[in-house]
């Protein structure tokens, strides 16, 4: 079982790595892209901690954060685009 | 538990992609380039990982606890088909988004089909 907590860890390392995109990214799409990839990585690490530990809690909080990421990454699109 | 060792291949698989596309994401020169490479980490990182996560789940049924097994899976079944099903328009909307914003590659495009649309107009 502790494999799955350790390729947990693994992604929320990602994650981090993902927030130098964000922090230094030249346009603001680089900086959506990779808030948006933190959001994904951050949903994998949600999945593999709950079947690691067993409790369906943190299954329900994964399902909402990829519905919000997507709903947000749409909404900046559309306000890049002009049409907001 | 040899249903273990082959979810944990799967879940191996998708944090080797991942950890590609976060390389990616961090090493490509342009935004349209970066933009393809978080896209390797939903398609192949994410989806490996709920791949070994519903072989998991399927495990933890077999080894005599339906409740739990069947509820993790069907909820991992969820996050897997919601983020694959959503995933390619959020990454066209912000394509294009990117393109009228005025973001432009390194080396100009070898073929701009889309601003010949726009010209014509």
């Amino acid at each position: 079982m502790i494999e799955l907590l350790c390729f947990a860890a693994l992604y929320v390392l990602l994650a981090l790595l993902c927030l130098v995109r964000v922090s230094k990214g030249p346009s603001v799409v680089d900086r959506a892209v990779a808030a948006d990839s933190v959001d994904v990585l951050l949903d994998v690490a949600l999945v593999l901690f709950a079947l690691y530990s067993g409790r369906g809690i943190y299954l329900d909080i994964a399902i909402v954060t990829a519905i919000v990421g997507f709903l947000g990454m749409v909404w900046v699109a559309r306000y890049l685009e002009g049409r907001m | 538990m040899v249903l273990r060792i082959i979810s944990d291949v799967f879940v191996a698989v998708g944090a080797f992609f991942a950890l590609a596309g976060v390389v990616g994401l961090l090493r490509m020169p342009d935004a349209y380039t970066r933009m393809q490479s978080s896209t390797n980490i939903v398609t192949l990182g994410l989806l490996g990982a709920v791949i070994g996560g519903l072989l998991h789940a399927i495990g933890v049924v077999v080894e005599g606890n339906p409740t739990l097994g069947w509820t993790q899976f069907v909820k991992i079944a969820i996050v897997g088909f919601f983020a694959i099903l959503t995933n390619p328009i959020a990454a066209h909307s912000i394509c294009k988004a990117a393109y009228k914003h005025g973001v432009r590659p390194d080396k100009d495009f070898a073929c701009d089909k889309y601003g010949e649309d726009e010209f014509d107009e």
